[in-house]
């Protein structure tokens, strides 16, 4: 527990915090370009975030403690989630070991399951919709994901995600091996249900469509920052974890001093913007799916998961 | 070649090529369009021709290089194209009516590929050969088959049948290129031939269903019952 | 005359026969032409028997193989060839067809060509595509007459024929590797190698290959539950197509079991291969029996009939030891000519009366005496009624299985053939004794060509039914002892 070590978990909860609307804004300034648009320019979210803190906050009548309740408690557990994962460094740091993977994984649904409760709790149709329809994709992709987090243990054989990034950056032939690749497959169509990208994102913003923000559209003031940032930073944690603990482990800093892990706050941000490209590439060669159509990128997701679990043991 | 003094190298090889083909067959069980299922045939047979010619580099049989010159030429190039010019000449695009939804029948697939997975390495340990490619090749070959089974069962197109019919030999020459590199070049080179036979025969009864029975779907042949 | 001038001669009449007819195309011409081929073939099969000893001949080599019983069933085929070209000549002049009559005599020769030498591969491999050749060829027939009904059966028999027999090229295949650990990774695939490594085989990759091969070929022989294209191609094909599928193509694909069936006894897998050839016959029996009391077409009931003898082969070759084989083959050899007779004979009635419903034919018996007697004959031969052959051969097979393993499949086996019996007997009362009311007068005239393979085939079916020759016997029990070694 030294001092170096703790200021490094700091770190990489303030990285998390501070990054986070940075990606946002650089993933919608990439797909308005690539549609030919302007964009509003890769620091929108933080003016975003800076507007809602200085505006009033209404809160409905029909709103219980919940209302309150929901947004710190997501936002709560988007800052502890990065203490558990490969962020900045790729060793322990004090209370990682708080959680494995599959105690990430809880936590991170833990703050979607409140944000859930927020949207029934004013009554509005539109929250319930918006919630209801996001209780059926989890439905679908929860179990995948767990069947993914399976193939990562068996994989290496523990349930730490340190001791995956340390197998897969040691081992070539781990990291070429079909159980591997088909776990990138499956979490990257997992990755994209989870952050509401494309196949089942709705671009137009009617209400109808929503699934995610139907959630939200009760919400003004600071409550709606403290939502936004938090979606924000779960979709910052869904690449990190895809980045640096599957796909691209390298790069991050192995002694710990203060230039290592500027140096791999800075890779972190470059391999953000490489499953960037992927991910604006999906979304504007794609149309949205029909709601009954949901289940087949879900289902080709678990596909790849099963394959992977064989993969894994076939020596 | 003994299946356990294989170089890493080759045994994972052997398994990506292995693995991709089965990835191959579960774009064909999801897919509606019948061109998809097409191109991802073509596709499964390319795969396999380089996985022949990558046992008969690594085994030392050198007629497997002619063995995957003709799947690619036979398999990969002519039985597609065979098959793209009836669909070419059939009215239809793609199975209108679904009897299994493609989701559900790729969730069925992964379900065959564990009951294949637990039969293989039930078989291969009687041998000793648990944790090499054998276990990995029946595996692909068993799930093949049950997944051909699959598309000839849940797809009332008659091209759909072809080509789970066609993924069926698939399987069996993917685990026997594997499994048995020794086999007689006569008999592979003739089940080659035989293929092509039936792909021709195929292509003049769905001529002949369209003109007769008025339809390719063998949703309407129900008039031969009892 | 040599042994393999007889196969030369036997295989290559029906393949001239093929050229033959693509090249003259004359109607009468290429009848001629197909006859002439089915006389050499029978002439040239004929003294195969005889002729060979009590070791198999190989030839080629050794890619094809002469034994007792690819003999018997070699001549048990071109048997069934030649009275189905017989019968042929008179049957396709009744269709008015002559336009395409080169077509189709160019694809009988072939599937004639193909049953007669699919027994006689050496290589499991060849043997498969031999069998998958015979499909081939007699799709096409199947599919000779252009109405919907025909092109449903001939898609779904190509469809489930090929996709059961590729089932039976995992079981080659996974056979073909169990082998390579015990002969090294390339050997020759034939069936005596396979025999001779069996008892080092592995068991639990032989049963697992064996089953997969009888799940196979078992679906070309019609067994239960693989059985549902039998019924379908059997009727809307010709009548002389119908004889040879029924009476030929369905032995050829029975001696690749039996053959199979050899190599896993050797292999000493306990009880499981003859157990599961029990439960498939015994299935085969049952759903003959089902179909046959509620059937409404004549051809049909034919085919189920055929389902139902299969599944009577099954239990033969299932319940083992020299009478259950030799009952096995002899029946084989019954079933065939009585076949071919009640095709023919339904080929007559469905010309005359110009349908295929049983309810709709009556008073067969006035119109037509002599066709009509020889029809009602083969009937009650092939529910296995004295004095005909049938009757001989499924008493061996009940006798031979009376053991205490088998006893119930013997108890279901003779309930199932009297329940057959009764109502294959009660469709044929309605043809013959049945009210004559306001059907449907015959029309056509049947030729001494409709007729005279009626007469050729229940002649030896009466005399083999009344005499079991010593000699046969011998041969036959000869042959159970080279496929079950070991056993008394």
């Amino acid at each position: 527990m030294s001092a170096r070590n703790v200021l490094l978990q700091i770190a990489q909860v303030l990285t998390v915090l501070i990054v986070a609307p940075l990606i946002q804004g650089i993933i919608v300034q990439f797909e308005e370009r690539v549609q030919r648009a302007q964009g509003p320019g890769i620091f929108q979210p933080y003016r975003d975030l800076w507007k809602l803190f200085h505006k009033q906050l209404v809160v409905p009548q029909t709103a219980s403690w919940l209302f309150w309740l929901a947004p710190i408690v997501a936002f709560t557990c988007m800052l502890t989630v990065p203490i558990l994962i490969p962020v900045l460094t790729n060793f322990p740091l004090p209370e990682s070991d708080m959680g494995d993977i599959l105690g990430g994984g809880l936590i991170l649904t833990l703050g979607s399951f409140m944000i859930v409760l927020a949207g029934l709790d004013t009554s509005s149709a539109y929250g319930g919709i918006g919630s209801s329809r996001a209780v059926m994709v989890s439905i679908l992709a929860e179990p995948t994901l767990i069947l993914v987090f399976v193939g990562i243990t068996l994989l290496a054989k523990s349930m730490l995600p340190f001791v995956v990034n340390h197998l897969l950056v040691s081992s070539w032939a781990v990291y070429w091996s079909p159980a591997h690749l088909f776990l990138v497959a499956a979490f990257f169509i997992l990755l994209l249900v989870e952050t509401d990208r494309m196949p089942i994102h709705s671009s137009t913003h009617i209400e109808v469509y929503m699934i995610e923000e139907g959630r939200i559209l009760e919400y003004s003031g600071p409550l709606l920052a403290l939502l936004k940032w938090a979606s924000a930073m779960k979709q910052f944690i869904l690449y990190t974890i895809f980045c640096n603990v599957l796909l691209l482990p390298w790069w991050l800093s192995i002694q710990g001093t203060a230039i290592g892990a500027f140096g791999a706050a800075l890779a972190l941000i470059a391999k953000f913007i490489f499953v960037a490209c992927f991910v604006v590439f999906v979304e504007t060669a794609q149309s949205r799916l029909r709601f009954y159509r949901y289940q087949e990128p879900l289902a080709a997701s678990f596909v790849f998961a099963v394959l992977a679990i064989i993969g894994t043991q076939l020596g | 070649m003994a299946i356990q003094s294989l170089s890493p190298l080759a045994s994972s090889l052997f398994g990506l090529l292995a693995i991709a083909s089965l990835l191959l067959s579960f774009v064909m069980l999801g897919s509606r369009w019948l061109k998809n299922y097409l191109y991802a045939f073509a596709a499964e047979s390319w795969v396999i021709a380089a996985l022949s010619a990558a046992v008969g580099y690594y085994s030392g049989y050198s007629e497997l290089y002619l063995i995957a010159a003709l799947t690619l030429l036979f398999r990969g190039l002519l039985l597609p194209y065979l098959i793209w010019r009836i669909i070419q000449r059939l009215a239809v695009d793609r199975e209108i009516h679904v009897i299994l939804q493609p989701s559900s029948s790729l969730v069925v697939g992964a379900l065959f590929v564990m009951f294949a997975l637990s039969v293989s390495y039930r078989v291969a340990a009687v041998f000793h050969l648990e944790l090499t490619v054998a276990v990995l090749a029946l595996t692909v070959m068993l799930s093949m088959k049950l997944i051909g089974f699959l598309m000839l069962a849940v797809r009332h197109e008659a091209i759909s049948q072809v080509l789970g019919l066609l993924v069926l030999e698939n399987g069996i020459f993917l685990g026997s290129q594997i499994l048995v590199p020794g086999m007689p070049l006569l008999i592979e080179l003739v089940i080659l031939f035989d293929l092509l036979i039936v792909v021709a025969c195929f292509g003049v009864l769905v001529g002949y269903l369209v003109t007769h029975v008025g339809t390719t779907s063998s949703l309407e042949l129900k008039r031969l019952v009892g | 005359m040599s042994l393999d001038a007889l196969i030369l001669g036997l295989a290559l009449a029906p393949l001239a026969a093929v050229a033959g007819c693509l090249i003259v195309r004359r109607p009468r011409g290429v009848e001629a032409i197909n006859l002439a081929a089915s006389v050499v073939s029978f002439g040239c099969a004929l003294p195969l028997p005889f002729l060979v000893d009590d070791r198999a001949s190989l030839f080629w080599n050794d890619y094809i193989i002469l034994d007792r019983a690819s003999a018997w069933v070699v001549l048990c085929s071109a048997i069934v060839y030649l009275l189905a070209s017989i019968y042929a000549v008179g049957y396709m002049r009744l269709l008015d067809e002559d336009r395409r009559l080169f077509r189709f005599y160019a694809l009988f020769a072939g599937f004639g060509m193909t049953t007669l030498v699919a027994p006689l591969m050496n290589n499991i491999g060849l043997y498969w595509i031999a069998i998958e050749l015979t499909t081939l060829v007699s799709t096409f027939l199947v599919a000779f007459e252009r109405v919907a009904e025909s092109m449903e059966a001939a898609w779904k028999y190509i469809m489930v024929v090929s996709a059961g027999i590729s089932l039976a090229l995992l079981g080659t295949v996974l056979f073909y590797w169990g082998g390579t650990f015990v002969l090294g990774p390339t050997y020759m695939m034939s069936w005596a190698a396979l025999a001779a490594a069996a008892p080092k085989l592995n068991p639990v990759l032989t049963v697992l290959a064996f089953l997969l091969v009888l799940v196979g070929y078992g679906t070309k022989v019609g067994l239960a539950p693989m059985h549902s294209w039998l019924p379908d191609a059997h009727s809307e094909s010709p009548a002389p197509v119908s004889a040879m599928l029924s009476g030929a193509l369905l032995n050829t694909a029975m001696i690749g079991i039996v053959r199979f069936l050899g190599i896993a006894r050797a292999a000493d897998l306990g009880n499981l291969p003859a157990l599961a050839l029990v439960v498939f016959g015994a299935a085969s029996l049952l759903i003959g029996a089902l179909f046959i009391v509620r059937q409404e077409g004549i051809k049909r009931l034919m085919a189920y009939s055929s389902i139902e003898h299969m599944g009577v082969v099954a239990l033969g070759f299932g319940f083992g030891g020299p009478l259950g084989v030799a009952g096995a083959f002899y029946h084989m050899l019954n079933h065939s000519l009585n076949k071919s007779l009640m095709f023919f004979g339904a080929g007559n009635v469905m010309r005359a009366y110009g349908t295929k419903e049983i309810a709709q034919i009556a008073g067969v018996g006035r119109r037509f005496p002599t066709s009509a007697a020889l029809w009602l004959a083969g009937a009650v031969a092939i529910t296995g009624a004295p004095p005909f052959g049938l009757f001989l051969s499924e008493f061996t097979i009940m006798r031979a299985g009376l053991r205490p393993s088998f006893a119930w499949a013997v108890v279901v086996m003779a309930i199932l053939l009297i329940v057959i019996f009764v109502g294959f007997l009660n469709h044929f009362r309605s043809m013959y004794y049945g009210p004559a009311d306001g059907h449907a007068a015959p029309a056509a005239k049947l030729t001494a060509w409709c007729t005279a393979p009626m007469w050729l085939a229940l002649a030896p079916l009466l005399i083999l039914g009344v005499w079991w020759p010593a000699g046969i016997w011998t041969y036959l029990t000869s042959i159970a002892h080279t496929l079950t070694p070991g056993m008394p």
